[in-house]
């Protein structure tokens, strides 16, 4: 069938479908515990859409290589061979690279922290002028789209001399706007009463941060931890162009390089990959709470 | 907006902004560029035969040499590793790094590493990319020490003819692959059909060609089981079809490389030839992209989803690991029976601080002994003449990997033409040709249209001033 | 006298603003605003990254307006990509947020459910789905084939290979977008609806009139930061497609990266690149026109 067809065919069996969804919704409205059913059909169908690729992975890496390539597509090899986990150090120095990928990402993070939690307060709390243009600055680096920045600091890390150093990956992203953004709405949403009653006892501004403010925003530290944590260990771009050597290279960079160019190896591959998920995964795991508090909390729904 | 309005300070500032952008902009830039001059006046002015001297004091320093390259398989990796203990033991006061870098970032990561002064001391050039890096200064020019050790004439014609530039040589190539027809014995065997010829003197003609193919095609119940031929359509990569358009003294290219040749008849018989076998008669499936695949087309070779594959000279070695009755026969012509030829070269980088060394390993990996490992795997072809001699081919011939009758195939890629892009210094020219040729492949575009596109926009992109 | 003035500098706002801000400007004005204004210059030069810089004036930005036909083409797919990604990810994610505001089991293992795409490196999500696009041996073309459709070669395919890059898009960004609207579900308040229930509303008009509205800035956010997110898509088409077949998902900020390290033209590079920023912060400014009240 070309493709002409093929959407014909898709559109006629939908079209079928529609007599069906009107009683479907009859129904709803007259039974409120349906909706709660259908919501929990909805979910676990879209569940399963974002896990499947993930169980495939998982999969793959225990099969062995001609096992991968079958027809119809199995979720299992013969035998569970665990030992393609341990292959992985044949294709790259797997615990170097992982090593290399967390001391980057925990630098950054305790720096965005750091210094975001910082200008939030500034944003939120205390009054200057060019308070307000400067916010808006800000907001309008938010806009800008990587490439733009990335060919002038290879420029500029190459007259530092800091090509091929874990610095040239980690002084450019030390600062953020998103964070910057994400403290202040937080910061905004803390009443003015512990501010006050921090002045009364005498505080500097500094004081009222680092003693108040901060303190209250575990759950705004971990949401931007999380992300932060997660935009840094899956980079890709900046790693490929500002490191040589191999014994700086990023986790992202060695999954890369496990493809090789006529035959690829793929369930040690997919073993890297698992692997390098799994950090990523235990960060959010433990954050979770504190996560969708302080999403909640950062006053992203403004009123 | 308001923020705006009325501020003359603010525009002051933006004002400001542009000005020093510009002038920032042209001071962080500005690089001496490398003159012929400097490039000529470096390392290489030394005479080789003073070295020795210099040398013995040399040796007793501690070198350590970044080799970059990229990985074809872990066959390949696997053979690299060894040839560099090798050289590692033979020159103890050498230390060799070597990484492999993914192909599809290849040419990015060299460009960006030179870019950064921090080149690999020595490291692969594709040969497309060999001539654009030369020209931007970035290849040592190791002449003077090519010459002390080697002779042109060593080399396979279209070997030499991309080493050369301007007569002087920045790099050494480091074997050859062409394009062949490899093809399911099994298969053959069962249709009772003749194999593909070997001598390229027997080769078969297009029409012939197809003859075979349509034969070779099975076809059950509506679907195709088996195809007769795949591995000319790769539209994104003209690889294989370029070796066609020279079989029928057709070009990618003019002489001089001013102008694209790809809209005359010649090249447009080809194409729609090669269209035919899938539109017209069904003997090869859809294009897929090699990358794409996760099988490579050795796997639908193998498994009898394919009878015959046009598929680089390298194929030979994942081939010949699998377990079935591989053959390999010239390619069909349609003038003449042609095949190009070409590989990566090794080059060592401009601002390398350690150029002799630098040249050790080049050396070494145009050493026989190094190539004849990879050769026997199948993966590489000899770049030497003498090893296309009878007792030369001896030494590199494996029964386990070379299929009966190779050595009847031999001449046929020893005598391969240069190809043609290593010729070409604008990337965006072949971008543009595999971006048309998909169009006419997979977009039914009009075969007409899409050569006089090719023609327009290519020569423009030849014609722009760098 | 001294001391008085010691004291006023210590508690003052803007000393502590100056002292609080520093670091994070400093690293601002270093890697993003100087970069900024440098790459603004060299939109006006041609450079091939080894020789001399060369002034072309307005030369890189008539080419590109009107010569650059690939431009066009990438122009065109950058908007394909975002009018379609955008859309269809935020009421997806929309829905799937109403449905997990239900108070249903399992709902931690729901939420890692959709959040592993978003947390995934894009290479990890890159290769999987390239298995699953495989004509010959991947999942989709087999479960197609399940109920008798012959799926096609989808990454090399001309007409559907965008469609492919999308799906893995929505795919990826869906966690992240239906978590923010959580968020803004959660904090509308429940008077509202028992309002509404009182003068006989049913689900329709609560959804349509109360949490629409409500939602607003949310939605808001989360558009302009997935509009965003796609104008400068890269790691798909990079790891997927190269910008194929023929140009088919080549978007802006790949023909950048093509231009800047493989085509030697660093000035282009820059000019686009700055076509893209003007791009984006068109939308936004006019997304900000409609709706002022998100700033605060």
């Amino acid at each position: 069938m070309n493709n002409k067809e093929a959407v014909m065919d898709i559109k006629y069996r939908v079209n079928g479908l529609i007599p069906k969804f009107y009683v479907i919704m009859k129904i709803i409205k007259k039974r409120k515990y349906i909706s709660k059913a259908l919501a929990y059909l909805f979910l676990s169908v879209g569940a399963s859409v974002m896990i499947t690729p993930f169980l495939w992975m998982i999969g793959t890496s225990l099969k062995s290589l001609h096992e991968v390539f079958v027809f119809p597509p199995t979720l299992f090899g013969e035998q569970l061979r665990w030992e393609n986990y341990l292959r992985i150090s044949d294709r790259f120095p797997f615990l170097q690279f992982f090593f290399n990928s967390l001391r980057i990402t925990v630098v950054v993070v305790i720096s965005q922290v750091l210094t975001s939690s910082m200008a939030g307060f500034t944003f939120a709390r205390l009054r200057f002028k060019f308070r307000d243009h400067l916010f808006a600055l800000y907001l309008a680096t938010m806009m800008v789209p990587v490439h733009v920045t990335l060919i002038p600091n290879f420029i500029l890390m190459r007259h530092l001399g800091l090509i091929d150093t874990h610095a040239s990956l980690i002084l450019p992203a030390l600062v953020t706007a998103f964070g910057t953004f994400l403290m202040r709405q937080f910061f905004l949403t803390i009443p003015a009463a512990l501010e006050d009653a921090g002045k009364i006892d005498g505080c500097t501004p500094f004081g009222i941060y680092w003693r108040i403010f901060l303190p209250l925003s575990k759950p705004a530290v971990a949401t931007l931890s999380v992300f932060v944590f997660m935009g840094m260990w899956n980079q890709f771009l900046q790693p490929l162009i500002f490191i040589n050597t191999k014994d700086l290279m990023t986790l992202p960079l060695g999954l890369a390089f496990t493809q090789g160019f006529y035959s690829t190896d793929w369930p040690v591959l997919m073993s890297g990959t698992v692997l390098s998920l799994l950090p990523v995964i235990i960060a959010f795991l433990l954050a979770q709470d504190f996560f969708i508090r302080g999403v909640t909390l950062s006053g992203l729904k403004g009123e | 907006m308001a923020i705006l309005k009325g501020n003359k300070l603010v525009l002051g500032i933006v004002v400001a902004v542009i000005v020093l952008g510009l002038v920032l902009g042209g001071i962080t830039l500005t690089r001496p560029p490398a003159e012929p001059e400097d490039i000529a006046a470096k390392p290489v002015a030394e005479d080789p035969a003073e070295e020795p001297a210099e040398e013995e004091e040399a040796a007793a320093a501690a070198v350590t040499l970044h080799f970059v390259g990229w990985e074809a398989s872990p066959l390949e990796t696997e053979s690299i590793r060894k040839g560099l203990d090798a050289f590692m033991t033979q020159n103890p006061n050498i230390t060799v790094e070597y990484t492999p870098v993914p192909h599809a970032e290849y040419e990015t990561k060299l460009i960006t590493s030179m870019a950064g002064g921090a080149g690999a001391d020595v490291f692969f050039v594709g040969a497309e990319l060999y001539r654009s890096l030369q020209l931007k200064g970035q290849l040592l020019d190791i002449t003077e020490y090519f010459e002390a050790e080697f002779e042109l004439d060593y080399f396979i014609p279209s070997a030499v003819s991309i080493m050369l530039i301007n007569d002087r040589i920045y790099g050494v190539s480091s074997s050859t692959v062409s394009p062949i027809l490899f093809y399911n014995r099994d298969i053959f065997d069962k249709a009772g059909l003749p194999y593909p010829p070997k001598n390229p003197d027997e080769a078969w003609t297009w029409d012939e060609f197809v003859e075979i193919a349509k034969q070779l095609t099975i076809v059950e119940a509506g679907e195709t089981t088996q195809f007769g031929v795949f591995g000319l359509e790769n539209p994104a990569w003209p690889y294989m079809k370029i070796a066609m358009f020279l079989s029928n003294e057709g070009n990618v290219f003019n002489e001089d490389f001013t102008r694209t040749t790809l809209n005359t008849p010649e090249v447009k018989e080809v194409l729609q030839s090669v269209f035919d076998l899938r539109e017209k008669y069904g003997v090869s499936p859809e294009a897929l992209l090699l990358e794409q695949l996760g099988m490579s087309p050795s796997h639908m070779l193998q498994t009898g989803r394919v009878a015959m594959l046009i598929d680089g000279s390298w194929a030979l070695q994942q081939l010949a690991q699998m377990d079935f009755p591989v053959g390999i026969g010239v390619l069909p012509k349609f003038d003449s029976a042609v095949t190009h030829g070409q590989a990566h070269l090794h080059s060592a980088w401009i601002d390398t601080p350690n150029p002799y060394e630098a040249w050790k390993l080049i050396s070494f990996l145009s050493s026989e002994e190094y190539q004849l490992d990879l050769i026997h795997s199948g993966l590489w072809m000899p770049n030497r003449t003498a090893l296309y001699t009878e007792e030369g081919i001896a030494r590199w011939f494996n029964p386990d990997v070379h299929p009966e009758g190779f050595m009847d195939v031999v001449p046929f890629i020893r005598d391969a033409i240069a190809y043609p892009p290593a010729f070409n210094v604008r990337p965006a020219a072949m971008d543009i040709i595999a971006e048309e040729l998909g169009a006419f492949f997979d977009g039914g575009k009009p075969l007409n249209e899409t050569l006089a596109d090719i023609e327009i926009r290519v020569n423009e992109e030849l014609a722009r001033e760098q | 006298m001294k001391q008085i003035k010691l004291k006023r500098i210590l508690y003052s706002d803007t000393t502590w603003a100056f002292v609080l801000l520093l670091p994070n400007f400093l690293g601002f004005l270093i890697f993003l605003i100087i970069p900024m204004i440098i790459s603004f210059g060299m939109s006006f030069v041609s450079w091939d990254l080894f020789g001399p810089v060369r002034w072309v004036g307005f030369d890189n930005y008539i080419e590109l307006f009107l010569e650059d036909q690939v431009f066009r083409r990438v122009f065109w797919n950058t908007m394909y990509f975002t009018a379609v990604t955008v859309p269809i990810g935020i009421v997806l994610s929309l829905f799937l947020a109403l449905a997990m505001d239900q108070k249903i089991i399992g709902i931690k293992f729901f939420r890692i459910a959709y959040f592993m795409p978003v947390i995934s490196s894009m290479i990890a999500v890159a290769i999987v789905w390239q298995w699953i696009y495989n004509p010959e041996f991947g999942l989709l073309n087999y479960f197609l084939g399940l109920i008798g459709i012959e799926g096609p070669s989808w990454l090399s395919d001309v007409f559907w290979a965008m469609p492919a890059i999308i799906v893995v898009s929505i795919w990826q960004g869906l966690g992240f977008n239906m978590l923010l609207f959580l968020a803004g579900l959660q904090g509308i308040s429940e008077v509202y609806y028992e309002a509404a229930e009182v003068d006989g509303a049913g689900w329709f008009e609560k959804f349509w009139n109360i949490t629409i509205p409500l939602l607003a800035p949310t939605t808001f956010f989360v558009m302009v930061m997935a509009a965003i997110g796609a104008f400068q898509a890269f790691d798909a088409v990079y790891l997927m497609t190269a910008g194929g077949p023929a140009r088919a998902t080549s978007v802006l900020a790949h023909y950048l990266y093509q231009n800047a390290f493989q085509y030697f033209r660093m000035g282009y590079a820059s000019a686009l690149a700055y076509v893209l920023f003007f791009i984006v912060l068109i939308f936004t400014l006019i997304q900000l026109r409609r709706q002022r009240s998100w700033l605060l």
